[in-house]
């Protein structure tokens, strides 16, 4: 009868120190595995998974690209997956629960010789497929999964001939004046092209209101609102002299409490 | 005036015969006493006639008129002490006001500064917290180090301290900070990256060693090279530059961190770094200094802090 093949792993780290101590380690702590692959990133580790098909991957989980937690995801129910990590509260509760083994970075061998033994169990099983634990992991880190929508937080435009990233909160009110989009800012004033028309569906409703086809105001820098002869309401920012004005399908947003 | 001068008497003569260790007062110290007290009666009544409403004066002036002309038989007394009342009011009431009214704002204005200095030390101590990512990270390259190359991992170890002693806010010696201080952290935080990033990191540090012992607030520029790291260069599969300046603006000191990595994600939260800046910005500077966040023709993201020129005063 001949011996069964030696076991295979892939490891995946972006920091090459990292990966020499993870392979330095396991050939201590489990001298029968043979590392068959090195990755880098994301990416990588899950074309060597999918080209050499090892039984184990140990994944960093913070890595560029494609981070461990998408990769894990790519290759879920393929290979074994243990987690590396240097710190990471969420994930390690995560990890503790279910069925996926962890290392802590630096890798403490007598922690690793812990991991193989376990690893070497469950080499006779399929791997698992990880479904809840990973939906459960990229919801708690924040990577891969489904965000909550997200608001304009910087506008990107041309000061002169600067580009400038302003932070929405710095902006009292947005204009449209000819093809460009005007951002007012207390101390200066700044050009994007981008039309009010396309801007309003990314900005906060909470923090930006707007008050007319060409005019989007900042709702906490309104300073007060005026109202001329003929009903016509005028909003007035703080800080500036100029009245913007609020167009009749608007006039309900400063209706009186 | 007898009254006022009366009654300091009984008062010094009460505490020294309360008070035995007081009791062998020669008479010349009595009398030094007793013109202090005087003297303090005299600016008491001074201040507040002075600082009176002209109402509550002619209410209260017809009853010493009443007490002391009717009841104390003292027409002569009470009648100076009216017309010097009215003399003071007259004279010193305006000023007098004006001075309380100007003593009250100087204690409104350094309650402000105090809390504007409370706030920022708050603000200055979140923003200087230590990554424990980055520190298990960078003692696990130390680790593996050791075993391969261990006058690397000496010098790893090395940056790591020089690194730690100024970011760790008990290490810090209270001084006002330096752009040489922080500039040196950070080139340690670097030494430490580049090490862990290999070719996926190049800085370049290039501040004139003139401008090094100017002021310049602690752990802002470390939180924009942080920044550019985390945000920038790590996430870049194949990493790239990161470069520290600093020049004289219009008066005004200028540090930038320029990086040409994945450029900034105008949805991304902005970073609780970044806003901790501007808002550290407001409160040590109120209005004099700002943070602005570009993008470098090249790509990637350029950060400027500016502040007022000021340079360190040398220790002696």
């Amino acid at each position: 009868m001949q011996p069964p093949p030696p076991p295979t792993a892939v490891v995946a780290d972006d920091e090459r120190l990292m990966r020499e101590q993870i392979v330095d380690r396991l050939k201590e702590a489990w001298p029968e595995l043979v590392i068959v692959g090195e990755a880098s990133n994301g990416r990588e580790a899950v074309a060597l998974v999918q080209d050499l098909e090892p039984d184990v991957v140990f994944l960093d989980i913070s890595m560029p690209g494609m981070d461990g937690i998408q990769a894990a995801r790519a290759v879920a129910g393929k290979v074994h997956v243990v987690f590396v990590t240097a710190h990471d509260q969420y994930a390690i509760s995560a990890f503790e629960q279910g069925a996926i083994d962890y290392v802590l970075k630096p890798a403490v061998p007598e922690r690793l010789a812990t991991t193989c033994e376990r690893l070497r169990a469950r080499l006779k099983h399929e791997p698992d497929p990880m479904n809840d634990l990973l939906a459960q992991l990229s919801q708690r880190l924040g990577a891969g999964g489904v965000k909550p929508r997200e608001y304009l937080r910087w506008v990107q435009a041309s000061v002169g001939a600067n580009i400038r990233m302003i932070p929405t909160s710095d902006i009292l009110f947005f204009r449209a004046e000819d093809k460009y989009t005007r951002v007012q800012t207390p101390t200066f004033e700044a050009l994007i092209r981008k039309p009010i028309k396309a801007l309003i569906d990314e900005l906060d409703p909470d923090e930006f209101w707007q008050i007319h086809r060409a005019t989007v105001v900042r709702v906490d820098a309104v300073e007060q609102v005026s109202r001329n002869f003929r009903g016509n309401q005028f909003v007035h920012v703080k800080g500036r002299d100029e009245k913007l004005e609020v167009s009749r399908t608007f006039n309900h947003l400063f209706k009186q409490m | 005036m007898s009254t006022d001068q009366q009654k300091p008497v009984p008062d010094a003569a009460d505490r020294a015969a309360s008070d035995p260790a007081a009791r062998p007062m020669g008479i010349g110290q009595a009398f030094r006493e007793i013109r202090k007290g005087i003297v303090v009666m005299w600016w008491a009544f001074f201040d507040w006639v002075a600082v009176v409403s002209w109402k509550a004066l002619l209410v209260v002036l017809p009853l010493v008129l009443i007490l002391g002309g009717g009841v104390l038989k003292l027409p002569t007394l009470t009648f100076v002490l009216i017309v010097t009342s009215l003399i003071v009011k007259v004279v010193a009431g305006g000023k007098r006001r004006a001075e309380v009214a100007a003593n009250q704002a100087i204690i409104r204005a350094d309650t402000e500064q105090l809390e504007r200095s409370l706030l920022e030390a708050r603000m200055e101590a979140l923003q200087a917290q230590i990554e424990p990512h980055f520190l298990f990270n960078t003692l696990a390259s130390i680790d593996q180090l050791i075993q391969t190359d261990p006058p690397r991992a000496s010098k790893m170890q090395q940056s790591l301290i020089r690194y730690l002693r100024s970011a760790m806010p008990q290490m810090r010696d209270g001084k006002r900070p330096t752009l040489g201080q922080q500039v040196g952290l950070s080139s340690a935080f670097l030494e430490i990256m580049s090490v862990r990033m290999e070719g996926r990191l190049q800085p370049v540090v290039s501040v004139p060693e003139g401008l090094k012992s100017a002021v310049f607030p602690s752990m802002m520029l470390q939180t924009l090279v942080e920044n550019a790291i985390k945000h920038g260069l790590e996430p870049k599969p194949e990493g790239g530059r990161l470069e520290i300046s600093a020049e004289i603006v219009d008066g005004q000191l200028a540090v930038h961190v320029i990086d040409n990595g994945m450029g900034f994600v105008p949805k991304a939260e902005g970073g609780v770094g970044l806003a901790n800046v501007r808002e550290r910005l407001k409160a040590l500077y109120n209005g004099r200094a700002e943070l602005i966040i570009g993008v470098p023709p090249g790509g990637g993201t350029s950060a400027t802090i500016k502040v007022p020129y000021e340079v360190a005063p040398v220790p002696v």
